[in-house]
């Protein structure tokens, strides 16, 4: 697994704050659970900043008159 | 042999001909739901009222597909009107779809006879399924998400069913229970109507006991002509180098060399290929799955967070802690991948590599450990081979090459270039006609010595 940044491990209020900050708030029973689950996320998708992009776009850049198939 | 045994192709012809009558076929695989379900619980809900009537009418129609008249199950995230469609979740309490699902309506037309609706992990957010017990053994997992749906095909409690897939989640329960999968190329099969996974990655595809089968609904899905039968002369095919046979169990290595020599056999020439990228698989995977399943269940997880089993809702909510940053590089990353696949597709026309890295495990079992050491979970080492193939939207089948010393399943997975289903599809079909025509001769020679 690869490891997030030295210092960016969330704690559970830490958490729980930017929880509350979109919209969810947690209960304090939930908490750990949650940084913990963050904390390995980010390990795992962290390794992606060792990309270099360049110009590269998202998958995802609109294009319009997109085929109608791949709708939602 | 009972008829809920027979293929989806053999069921066609006897229909076909009118020497097999569709309620007929549909009660032989009622009673064998009757027979299996208390064991095995593939399905959320089945409906033996609506597969009878539907039967009938078949019986009396005109013949409109290779699908008309034939008993099947569709994932439970898939809409169909009139009827719930639960996610296997307790947070779609009450829910009734009001309009067919694009799929669903296809299969009506196509006069399909819909038996009921299969168990997902739920919500689609998990790779065990399990309420779902595995057909070859109902101590092992069912694997998922579409767990439901493979483990009725092989069971005989199905002829053909639906599943979808965000990162394996077809093919991974049909490897672990000996049957066929198939994600075809990203969009090819309209999403409408489907509870959403991942809206960037999730694919809707169809589950059988044979390749030949699989093609046959994909014949009514994407309108796939019919695939030719015949050697593999000329058709080249790779066997990565990296990442594939990375921790993977010997059985699973083994029986998938023995499948390419078998191409091999058949004309195809190997060739050696690198895999691009692999360090950014899982990390793309989750950069652009966690965030949009976060997002699809936005307002139920403030609603009705006590209404999801644990292991999905601690997911969706550490989702909403993922940054519009994580999220781009995942989907920056996913061009990149693209760009490189490409590449490897122009030097091969089909990738040859396990479907799962290991066979069915027990239930409750959450960890696997590599013989260097490592410890994986379960849930990551099922995805690991799989999410490739959702990632680049290649079309990618697994079918079934073979068990291990305890007697479970072992599956091929074959990717092809993106819309190539028939390519992928002839492949598949030579080695299993290969591989049937050796049985045959093989008892027909232990006949003859006794």
């Amino acid at each position: 697994m690869p490891s997030g940044e030295a210092g960016s491990e969330l704690a559970p209020d830490e958490a729980a704050r930017l929880a509350a900050r979109a919209g969810l708030p947690l209960a304090a029973a939930r908490q750990d659970g949650v940084a913990a689950v963050a904390n390995h996320i980010h390990s795992v998708v962290a390794v992606l900043r060792e990309l270099d992009f360049g110009d590269t776009p998202p998958a995802s850049a609109y294009q319009v008159g997109e085929d109608s198939r791949v709708a939602g | 042999m009972s008829l809920a045994d027979l293929t989806l192709a053999e069921a066609a012809a006897a229909i076909r001909t009118r020497r097999l009558s569709p309620v007929e076929l549909t009660e032989a695989v009622l009673a064998r739901i009757d027979e299996v379900e208390p064991r095995l619980h593939a399905y959320v809900a089945v409906d033996a009222d609506r597969a009878r009537a539907e039967a009938r009418a078949a019986e009396h129609g005109e013949i409109r597909s290779p699908l008309h008249g034939i008993p099947m199950g569709l994932k439970d995230l898939i809409d169909v009107a009139g009827t719930a469609t639960t996610a296997s979740s307790r947070v779609r309490a009450g829910h009734r779809a009001e309009k067919d699902s694009v799929v669903a309506a296809q299969l009506r037309a196509a006069g399909a006879v819909l038996l009921g609706k299969t168990h997902t992990h739920e919500f689609a957010y998990g790779l065990t399924t399990p309420q779902t017990h595995n057909a070859r053994d109902p101590s092992r997992v069912a694997g998922g998400s579409s767990g439901g749906s493979a483990v009725a095909v092989a069971a005989g409690a199905a002829t053909f069913a639906l599943g979808t897939d965000t990162g394996g989640s077809i093919r991974v329960p049909a490897a672990l229970n000996g049957v066929v999968g198939v994600k075809p190329t990203y969009g090819r099969i309209p999403r409408d109507g489907v509870t959403s996974l991942s809206w960037s990655l999730d694919h809707i595809g169809p589950i059988t006991r044979t390749v030949e089968d699989a093609a046959l609904v994909l014949s009514v899905l994407i309108g796939q002509t019919e695939v030719p039968d015949g050697d593999l002369t000329g058709l080249r095919v790779g066997v990565p180098v990296n990442y594939y046979f990375d921790h993977v169990a010997p059985a699973v290595e083994t029986a998938v060399r023995a499948a390419v020599d078998d191409l091999a056999a058949l004309g195809a020439e190997v060739v050696d290929v690198e895999i691009p990228m692999t360090r950014y698989l899982q990390a793309t995977q989750w950069g652009l799955m966690v965030p949009e399943a976060t997002a699809y269940h936005e307002r139920s997880l403030r609603a009705v967070p006590g209404d999801y089993a644990e292991d999905v809702r601690v997911l969706l909510e550490a989702g909403e802690l993922m940054s519009a940053g994580d999220y781009l590089r995942a989907q920056r990353a996913r061009t990149l991948m693209r760009r490189e696949w490409t590449r490897l597709f122009e030097t091969v026309d089909v990738l040859a590599a396990p479907a799962v890295p290991m066979t069915a495990v027990p239930a409750g079992q959450e960890t696997v450990t590599w013989s260097d050491g490592t410890v994986e979970a379960v849930s990551d080492a099922y995805v690991r081979l799989s999410a490739a193939a959702n990632l680049t939207g290649a079309p990618a089948l697994t079918q079934p090459i073979g068990t291990d010393p305890d007697g479970m399943p072992i599956g091929l997975q074959l990717l092809a270039r993106p819309d190539e289903e028939a390519v992928l599809l002839r492949t598949g079909r030579a080695l299993e006609r290969a591989r049937l025509e050796a049985a045959r001769s093989e008892m027909t020679r232990s006949k003859m010595a006794r």
